[in-house]
């Protein structure tokens, strides 16, 4: 059971991470804590079902990209459609997130109706791994996460962009003097942001469950902002290294505790509330607001 | 002071009387307050005291620390090392509303109102605090003395609207009657005397000078731009600069200190 | 926003012209509300007033914490599970009648709040917003729990709990279920009402405003923010309470994020931050939904030949949330409004609580002597 443990929290920590590392993106660049986060993890799995089986039949890399590419476009949109208006009032673009979230169930069940729809995983097969079976996919998802959070790593602090973006989250008005374009940066955040977490939905819903439902949005949603409360908002060392500590909590739970499986979700929120109580800040974070 | 409404005579009010420091300890003792944040050290090892009654001033050109300085000695932040002694205690650290509530008023350099609440339910609110609610000889219910504080800074006709509709002066001066509605004995204003007319100005010095007649003990420790009015008032002046105190002393001593001159340079007076 | 101008409009109006004070209409129209019973109306309307009570008190508890005392509750489901599981649990393992189950479900719930309070306090904004959001979902979890179902009912919940005049006929029931409502809920904004405009509700909107300020002036914040979560969670389990009782179920979806957004969709359909918003806006929320879409629209659609689809309860949630949404983002200042009506109410209250001015008039009376 301890190998079991350790190998699908490896896994998960992975993915989870990444999931979290949108997040913490958005709300770095721009302020915004977007609580349809775990929605575009739902659009991304529920898309590649759309690209790969439902409307179209793609080969399941070719869905892949097409749906991330389609939460990304939609994303931008939204956020320049909704959240753009608000983006003074923190109160604003919570409840215009909520909102947005809301939205996207009640659009999954109606058009796709309550049940599940089947997500598939980009490749077959599996491996023994200190006698426990991994499925290629689990160990692929990993593979996947990895190489983009090491590419976005180096995006943000290498390339002009990356820079822009550190500008703006570290002093807004002082990089809009310096001339960026805080509202097309903001828009690249939100679509990379998204497509981060519908690459995450694509990946953990193939490899793990094989379905996707109106509801899994929470769950995501409840893991990102609490491995970046963990991690520390606005560090991308947090997201990191949250992800992986999260993970293994999670995945302890899910193996050890009788039905684990279903109340898993109680993790990740019993991480954070502790966290708030004790250590507000997290592990790497930034001052955080409890002062004006 | 009020006037009396029969006879026309000045009615001096009777507040608490407290029972005095003596001579052996200070109203607020500062010692060695040092605050950074990440690379900058805004206040660095910054002493003074301040006695009863003593009405003392600090300026300093900007980001010299000053505000700063009032936060860390209302409790808005916590220093890095170095304490604060008020009233022979030791409150360095304490929670804002805790030292408030232990003696210490401050206002805010930008004005803080409560915007969707009329002006008197503003001073109101500081009156619910503990300090603020202690009964006095003469029980007076809680309107009856947020609207004697609104008539002692001059603003009771604007009682009741609403604290987003009124003018910069008013709001001035409602946080200076939100600051005395604690009855605090070391009294700190963070520049007072910023965006008012030169009516408003006099206004308010006349004021503070009153605030100090009526009651002696209290210490009024200002920080402020404009020297004229500020030298005016104060008995002793502390100057600072990139959080270092540079000079200390009485007001006609600091303006001619060369030190403080070049500070300055451009300032003025 | 329209409605705030009409809504000052319609009081202006009827204070100058008909010289009513504002109270007395709130009086006439609670007076109004208590006859219709007695029109004799089809059960079903009776329920959809009964349901849109309950989620009156609902809304109006959570008006208190969020609107005016400023602490952004993503989460307030949570004390609608903790009454209706509360009672519900007393009830199955103690058999205990409903007068006595629900004042201890609302001590339960003021624990509750007491407890959640703690970590909100001390965050603010997104923070805030999250930890809230984290309690309905922890306890949904755990309700839902399969090793814990003899306790909780699993999916289903606690089914089989009494009505409250289970002894009458089913009309007569649902008169009594109305009125019994309409006194919790005409109790429950008197108190609001009464808390909202005294001093401790001065202080709870100088929290709304600016805590710094309010902190410089003396305030203990935690002890007011406490204040307001446990009033706020004390209506809000109440009304959880109400609601077990009249579906005769406690079940998981009490804590669901529907129930955490629907005061926010019944505050902005109902004009935010007033004593009466809630109200109206769940009349207004209940009567559209339960009464226009799942009435009459497949009866217009009907009218037409074409079927409603079955889709068609999706779409529901779906159009009052994207509503919300329009409005938040055609009035930014929209949410702000929940402040800015504040100042309505109070100017509102000053005329009502004329205790301002008749102090003043005192004051100056005084004087002139």
């Amino acid at each position: 059971m301890i190998e079991e443990i350790i190998i699908f929290s490896t896994i998960s920590g992975g993915v989870y991470a990444l999931l979290a590392l949108g997040f913490t993106l958005i709300y770095g660049v721009s302020g915004v804590v977007n609580l349809a986060h775990g929605s575009f993890y739902m659009l991304g799995a529920y898309m590649f079902y759309v690209f790969g089986t439902f409307l179209l039949k793609l080969p399941p890399v070719l869905a892949l990209i097409l749906a991330v590419v389609f939460v990304g476009i939609v994303s931008s949109i939204l956020y320049r459609v909704t959240i753009h208006p608000v983006l003074g009032d923190e109160v604003g673009v919570m409840v215009v997130t909520v909102c947005l979230a809301l939205i996207f169930q009640q659009l999954m069940l109606l058009v796709f109706g309550p049940p599940n729809v089947p997500v598939a995983s980009l490749v077959k097969g599996s491996v023994i791994i200190l006698d426990v079976t991994v499925t290629y996919a689990r160990i692929l998802a990993l593979a996947v996460s990895i190489l983009l959070f090491v590419s976005l790593w180096v995006f943000i602090s290498k390339s002009k962009v990356g820079k822009a973006m550190r500008a703006v989250s570290q002093d807004r008005e002082v990089a809009m003097l310096m001339g960026i374009n805080t509202e097309r940066l903001y828009m690249l955040a939100m679509a990379v942001s998204s497509m981060l977490a519908a690459i995450a939905g694509i990946f953990i819903a193939g490899s793990t469950t094989g379905v996707a439902g109106a509801w899994i949005w929470m769950h995501p949603l409840a893991l990102s902002f609490s491995i970046v409360i963990l991690g520390g908002l606005g560090s991308i060392k947090g997201s990191l290294i949250g992800g992986f500590i999260i993970g293994y909590a999670e995945q302890t739970v899910a193996i050890a505790a009788p039905e684990g499986g279903a109340i898993i979700s109680v993790v990740p929120f019993t991480v954070m509330v502790l966290v708030l109580l004790l250590r507000p800040k997290g592990l790497f974070g930034k001052r955080i607001e409890m002062e004006d | 002071m009020r006037e009396d409404p029969e006879s026309g005579k000045g009615i001096r009010e009777k507040r608490r009387s407290k029972p005095s420091l003596g001579l052996t300890m200070h109203l607020l003792e500062v010692e060695n307050l040092t605050k950074r944040f990440g690379g900058l050290t805004a206040v660095k090892n910054v002493s003074f005291n301040i006695d009863e009654g003593e009405m003392v001033g600090i300026i300093g050109p900007n980001g010299a620390g000053k505000t700063t300085l009032f936060n860390l000695i209302s409790g808005f932040l916590e220093p890095d090392s170095g304490t604060v002694n008020f009233e022979g205690e030791n409150i360095t650290g304490l929670a804002p509303h805790k030292i408030v509530n232990k003696g210490i008023a401050r206002t805010f350099q930008v004005v803080r109102p409560f915007r969707h609440l009329p002006v008197i339910a503003n001073v109101m609110v500081a009156l619910k605090s503990p300090r603020g609610a202690r009964k006095i000889e003469w029980l007076k219910t809680m309107e009856r003395k947020a609207a004697d504080l609104l008539e002692d800074v001059g603003i009771s006709e604007l009682a009741l609207e609403p604290a987003e509709n009124v003018g910069h002066g008013t709001l001035k001066r409602l946080e200076m009657a939100k600051a005395l509605a604690t009855e605090p004995d070391l009294l700190m204003l963070d520049e007072p005397f910023g965006g008012l007319n030169p009516l408003e100005t006099d206004f308010l010095t006349k004021s503070i000078m009153r605030m100090h007649l009526d009651e002696p003990s209290r210490g009024i420790l200002i920080v402020e731009h404009k020297l004229y009015a500020l030298m005016q008032i104060v008995q002793r002046v502390i100057v600072l600069h990139q959080g270092e105190k540079i000079a200390e002393g009485k007001p006609e001593e600091i303006a001619k200190n060369k030190m403080v001159i070049e500070v300055y340079m451009g300032k003025g007076m | 926003m329209v409605k705030s101008y009409l809504r000052r409009a319609y009081s202006s109006f009827a204070a100058h012209v008909f010289d009513i004070p504002p109270r007395l209409m709130a009086f006439l129209f609670f007076l109004i509300l208590l006859i219709i019973p007695l029109a004799g109306l089809d059960p079903y309307y009776l329920s959809i007033m009964i349901y849109a009570n309950v989620l009156a008190i609902f809304a109006a508890s959570w008006d208190l914490l969020v609107g005016r005392t400023g602490q952004i509750s993503l989460g307030h489901a949570i004390f609608f599970g903790i009454g209706g599981y509360s009672t519900a649990l007393l009830f199955k393992f103690f058999g205990l009648p409903t007068w006595v189950t629900i004042p201890i479900a609302l001590l339960v719930g003021c624990s509750a709040a007491v407890l959640i309070g703690f970590p909100c306090l001390r965050v603010k904004g997104p923070y805030l917003a999250l930890v809230t959001m984290a309690f309905p979902i922890i306890l949904h979890s755990i309700v839902k729990w399969s090793p814990l179902n003899h306790i909780f009912g699993g999916e289903f919940g606690i089914r089989g709990l009494p009505a409250f005049f289970a002894f009458l006929p089913i009309r007569q029931q649902r008169i009594a279920e109305y009125y019994l409502t309409m006194i919790f809920l005409f109790v429950v904004s008197v108190i609001i009402y009464k808390v909202a405009n005294s001093k401790t509700g001065i202080v709870f909107v100088s929290i709304l405003d600016d805590e710094v300020a309010s902190k410089a002036c003396g305030i203990n914040l935690t002890k007011y923010k406490l204040m307001s979560f446990v009033i706020s969670g004390l209506f809000g389990t109440l009304a959880g309470c109400l609601q077990a009782h009249l579906l005769k179920v406690s079940n998981p979806p009490m804590f669901e994020l529907t129930w955490s957004f629907a005061p926010i969709i019944v505050t902005f359909l109902g004009g935010i931050g007033t004593i009466y918003g809630p109200l109206v806006g769940a009349y207004i929320y209940y009567i559209l939904d339960k009464y226009f879409l799942t009435i009459q629209l497949p009866k217009l659609c009907e009218y037409f030949g074409a079927a409603l689809p079955r889709e068609f309860e999706y779409a529901k949630l779906l159009i009052f949330t994207l509503i919300v949404l329009i409005l938040v983002i055609k009035w930014p200042r929209g949410i702000a409004r929940f402040t800015t009506d504040k100042l309505e109410d109070l100017e509102e209250a000053r005329d009502l609580d004329e205790r301002g001015p008749r102090i003043w008039k005192r004051y100056k009376r005084k004087e002139k002597k």
